[in-house]
């Protein structure tokens, strides 16, 4: 036999792929929603980290030059402190300044035709001394101070003489470049040692600190000086542009030594970083240009990042895959169970249903197959007894015989309505039923009968409503009272009572008969049993068992209360009416 | 105290043994110097400033020789410029043209003595005190001469080279005393600083003592 439908299959399963898309959907949501955020703090991340390494490449840059710059301050300070220096400035030896200081600057001195200046760092292209009015001291020897066209000399030319050191830039022009050239100019003034004044100043040009020109990816650094962009590796188309933008930056009113620009060179974007490299000098300004670009880096770097988040996320998907996999299957277990379950007891309940309506089927059949013999028998002995002639014998014969035919067919209504019963398939109809006038019109039957016995009934029993088929409540009153009747001894007493406690109504009926033996009373609700007492008394042993079976399907009881030698009383409940109809018969 | 006054009783010795002729005449007398730019202290170290070219002691002194024309001394004389603690000892040193005058180290580190003066430019180079010869110049032609370390910045002094045997460093007070001269005419010179000097005319009579006062 196949236990579960198809059904059952396409439900599980189905159940188990709606749980698993919904968790897919979740966590699919879940996934794109982080990828997205993720994203823009990623793009947000990357430029805030670009910013912060320009930051800090501008930073190490402007230390380097500092460091740089106060190298070259320091080794033009030994310059004017050197006796020799001031030996020709103070003792009338001005022909032997310049010889002096060619001495003294022979380690950093960059010759002309050589290729190894002994200084790598500190390269001096010229130097010059200016006198107490800021003008050149003319050198003897011009080709070994590094030589200067007019034009370049006179950007020495200072307003007056300095009394502390200046930070120059010196453009110069080359005959086999197109672009100039910046050098760093630092003026150091000399001062007498004794007398503390001003007696001179020398002015050193240094070669400038250049990024190398292959450091093309990162940051990109020149100088800007009269609104020149001096920036080797930017395309020269743009650096007109750029001075200009530079140039309105910084002769803007409120204009700060340090900004920032944003620049667009071929497309991509740029962060553009000024700084004034000689604030409070005499020279003109001078400003470092660094140049960042933007795109091109956060688009390497958001590449990559993109990259290891979209990894990321499958790798995330696939496991929520899994995960939601497991999970449908684990949380549709109980489900299925369920399902396994139901499907059991419905099984049970089809084999139930079926056995109950085998059993109808059969009860039907019972009563077709017996009562229709037995109304067949009778009838044909109510046609012997019409036949002429028959003997008194044979007559009191056959009349008995009818009379066993009416038992007969007692019984089998009898055992009818308890196969019934046992199979839970007699249904009651629930009404209000009067029980005394039900009570009143037993005893008027009761009291019609023939009787030998001359029993007495009494009823004490007001008006009273239970919850009932009349029928079946009429069937056990019967059942009570003729046992009562049958059961008595000549001229006895029966004595009915009712007592309603408001929630059910108990009727006691009792009778003066013999007591019930110790050891019978558990069995007398049993089936066939009859007391030992009774052997002439009419009866199929059926009536009591019946009872108490009905008075339990609607929602009562019957019991024996007490047998004495006084009374034998049994004791019935009944629900009462008033209690509304909610209550359910137990099957 | 002892360096500055060594010098002077080598001179009036000198003069002693170089006297022209049997005159031994003496001028004394005072000069009235310049203010100090630095107070006075107690071993008193003097200096040279240089004030807009103008180089003199700090505190000042002032070189008092008599002007004529005296024969020069056969053989050269020779006189010595110390660097002991790192500076020149005396600070101020006049001497006779053609004196050739040494300059040992009496220090424990380089010296490197040059000068750029136009009187007389030499550069003695890096020396250790055990250098011998000891490095020394004939000084042959008047005027001031810096001298300068190139090793030590601070460390200077002057040389004045006279064309006179006949001289003498004053005291802090201007006081000086010239003896051992010659009678007769001459003129009597003040060195204050390297564009200062100041002249009276003297005669000087034999044996006897000159007071003189420098207006």
């Amino acid at each position: 036999m196949k236990l579960f439908g198809d059904n059952y299959f396409t439900g599980v399963s189905g159940f188990r792929a709606k749980l698993l898309l919904a968790m897919m959907t979740l966590s699919v949501t879940i996934t794109g929603g982080g990828l997205y955020f993720a994203e823009h703090k990623v793009a947000a991340e990357t430029e805030h980290d670009l910013l912060r390494d320009f930051q800090a490449e501008v930073t190490a840059l402007d230390n380097t030059q500092e460091i740089r710059r106060i190298a070259l301050a320091e080794r033009c300070r030994a310059l004017v402190r050197r006796p020799r220096i001031r030996a020709a400035l103070e003792d009338n030896a001005l022909d032997l300044l310049y010889p002096s200081a060619k001495d003294e600057l022979s380690d950093v001195m960059e010759v002309p035709g050589s290729t190894h200046p002994l200084n790598r760092v500190l390269v001096a292209r010229f130097y010059r001394f200016l006198d107490t009015q800021g003008a050149i001291i003319a050198p003897p020897n011009p080709t070994e101070v590094g030589l200067l066209t007019p034009a370049e000399e006179a950007q020495l030319q200072l307003p007056g003489m300095p009394d502390k050191e200046q930070l120059g830039y010196l453009q110069r022009s080359h005959a086999d470049h197109a672009t100039p050239t910046i050098d760093e100019v630092i003026v150091m003034p000399i001062i007498s040692a004794q007398t503390e004044e001003v007696i001179a100043a020398v002015a050193v040009g240094f070669k400038p600190v250049e990024l190398a020109a292959n450091h093309t990816d990162g940051m990109k650094s020149g100088i800007w000086l009269g609104a020149h962009l001096h920036m080797l590796t930017i395309p020269s188309s743009v650096h007109a542009s750029l001075s200009q933008e530079i140039q309105n930056t910084i002769t803007a009113p409120k204009a700060a030594d340090t900004g920032k620009l944003h620049a667009e060179i071929n497309g991509n974007s740029n962060r553009l970083f000024f700084k004034q490299l000689n604030p409070g000098s005499l020279f003109p300004a001078a400003y470092q240009v660094s140049l960042y670009p933007v795109s091109a880096g956060m688009l390497a770097r958001q590449k990559h990042l993109r990259w290891q988040a979209t990894l990321t996320c499958t790798l995330l998907l696939g496991a929520s895959a899994a995960l939601s996999h497991y999970l449908a299957r684990q949380l549709s277990q109980p489900v299925e169970k369920l399902v396994i379950v139901s499907a059991e007891e419905r099984l049970l309940r089809e084999r139930a249903e079926a056995d109950l309506q085998r059993a109808a089927r059969f009860s039907a059949d019972a009563s077709h197959q017996l009562k229709t013999p037995v109304t067949v028998l009778r009838a044909g002995l109510e046609e012997l007894l019409a036949l002429e002639p028959l003997s008194p014998e044979v007559r009191e014969e056959i009349s008995a015989l009818v009379h066993q035919t009416f038992r007969l067919t007692s019984i089998v209504e009898d055992l009818l309505m308890l196969s019934q019963l046992d199979a839970g398939h007699l249904p009651i109809q629930l009404n209000t039923v009067n029980l005394t006038q039900l009570i009143d019109a037993l005893v008027d039957d009761l009291s019609a009968l023939p009787d030998e016995l001359n029993v007495e009934v009494t009823c004490d029993c007001p008006t009273t409503y239970v919850l009932g088929e009349r029928r079946y409540i009429a069937l056990i009153l019967q059942n009570l009272l003729e046992n009562a009747r049958k059961y008595n001894r000549q001229s006895g007493q029966i004595r009915i009572a009712c007592n309603d406690d408001g929630q059910a109504v108990t009727l006691q009926i009792a009778n003066t008969g013999s007591p019930i033996h110790e050891a019978a009373r558990e069995h007398i609700f049993e089936r066939f049993h009859r007391g030992t007492i009774g052997e002439n008394v009419p009866g199929h042993g059926l009536g009591l068992n019946l009872a108490r079976e009905l008075a339990r399907l609607h929602g009562g009881d019957l019991w024996l209360l007490r047998s004495d030698t006084q009374w034998t009383e049994f004791a019935v409940r009944f629900r009462n009416a008033k209690q509304g109809s909610t209550f359910q018969p137990t099957a | 105290m002892r360096h500055f006054l060594l010098p002077i009783a080598s001179l009036c010795a000198l003069s002693f043994f170089t006297g022209e002729s049997a005159a031994q005449c003496v001028v004394e007398g005072q000069i009235p110097l310049p203010k100090a730019h630095s107070a006075p202290v107690a071993n008193k170290r003097y200096e040279i400033v240089s004030k807009g070219g103008v180089l003199a002691t700090d505190p000042p002194l002032a070189v008092v020789y008599l002007e004529g024309s005296f024969a020069k001394p056969q053989p050269a004389l020779t006189k010595q410029m110390v660097q002991k603690n790192l500076v020149f000892i005396p600070t101020l040193l006049p001497v006779q043209l053609g004196t050739k005058v040494e300059f040992p180290n009496l220090d424990d580190t380089y010296h490197n003595i040059f000068s750029y003066s136009p009187t007389k430019r030499f550069d003695l180079g890096r020396y250790r005190p055990d250098e011998r010869p000891i490095p020394s110049q004939i000084l042959d032609k008047t005027g001031v001469i810096t001298l300068r370390c190139d090793i030590h910045p601070h460390m200077r002094a002057l040389i004045l080279v006279l064309d006179s045997p006949h001289f003498v460093v004053t005291d802090a007070e201007g006081h000086f005393r010239l003896t051992g001269l010659p009678a007769g005419r001459f003129t009597l010179k003040a060195w204050i600083n390297s564009t200062t000097t100041r002249e009276l005319p003297v005669e000087l009579k034999d044996g006897a003592t000159t007071q003189v006062v420098f207006p």
